[in-house]
């Protein structure tokens, strides 16, 4: 029997996965683009950006443009290859041998 | 979207990864103003060159090429003021910007290895700008801008063929080819698109 690899359960929610697979494209973006792109509410993705970062797969930069807060996230290493990793037991998982 | 804890099927997984890859294809807007600009400022200044050299006296007609140094400014602030204000940067959008900028470099060096020799400057320049012309077409997906910067490269032999006094003409018509025609048709398909 084929055994299957555990999807990473950081990553295997609809929200955390959308940010990151934005994430794995881009160098980095901010806040209100990441909320527009995935249609989230401001609450739900505040939630998710925080898991993402307290896991260590996202870097979370706040500062300020022309008086505004602006929150900017981009993708860490680890959080790359975490991706990488989640893709790969998907594509077992899906067409398994 | 739902919120990050619903249990989702490797399908919706699959389906999430390539919608939000969609999303973030390289933005092409920003290449219409500096196809247009360099079109047309170097058009200009191709076309006077050769209109003062083969009817006028002037000495050194190829002085009007200065006039690319405050445009590299203006590039380079437009840039700059964009970057500013756009809330995503994609890696085809650095690999774009950074393209350009390697051209710049290097066709400043060119400047310097051949300040000499400034007659024969036309092919080596049209050969080089047919690079990024034809590597942004590739990033962006552009067919015409690929054709454009193909179009550059067989400007710059016909160029060497010409000779020194119609090189300035066919470098009109390899900007024409390589960057108005692409430009327009790009702001026509934007256009379009966000219709």
């Amino acid at each position: 029997m084929t055994r299957f690899k555990e999807l990473d359960p950081v990553l295997h929610s609809q929200l955390r996965l959308a940010l990151m697979s934005l994430l794995m494209n881009v160098e980095s973006a901010d806040f209100t683009y990441i909320r527009d792109q995935t249609g989230a509410t401001a609450g739900n993705l505040s939630v998710q950006i925080t898991k993402l970062k307290e896991a260590g797969y996202i870097d979370v930069v706040k500062k300020f443009s022309k008086n505004f807060p602006q929150t900017i996230c981009k993708i860490t290493p680890a959080g790359r290859e975490k991706f990488i990793e989640y893709v790969s037991a998907l594509q077992d998982y899906l067409n398994p041998e | 979207m739902e919120t990050g804890e619903k249990v989702m099927s490797g399908e919706e997984s699959l389906r999430i990864i390539s919608d939000m890859i969609n999303k973030t294809r390289v933005n092409i807007r920003q290449g219409i103003f500096h196809l247009l600009f360099w079109g047309w400022l170097t058009f200009f200044c191709a076309l006077s060159v050769y209109l003062l050299s083969r009817f006028t006296g002037m000495e050194r007609p190829w002085m009007i090429w200065f006039l690319t140094v405050p445009g590299i400014f203006v590039s380079f602030l437009y840039g700059y003021i964009k970057g500013k204000k756009s809330n995503v940067q994609t890696y085809a959008d650095k690999v774009y910007m950074w393209v350009w900028i390697a051209f710049i470099f290097t066709a400043v060096v060119l400047f310097v290895l051949k300040s000499e020799n400034m007659e024969s400057f036309t092919p080596y320049i049209l050969m080089l700008v047919g690079m990024p012309t034809f590597l942004s077409g590739i990033i962006t997906r552009f067919n015409p801008l690929v054709a454009g910067g193909i179009a550059f490269w067989v400007f710059a032999i016909a160029s060497h063929f010409a000779g020194s006094g119609t090189d300035m003409l066919i470098a009109s018509a390899a900007v024409l080819s390589g960057y108005l025609i692409p430009g327009y048709m790009l702001k026509i398909k934007i256009d379009h698109d966000s219709l």
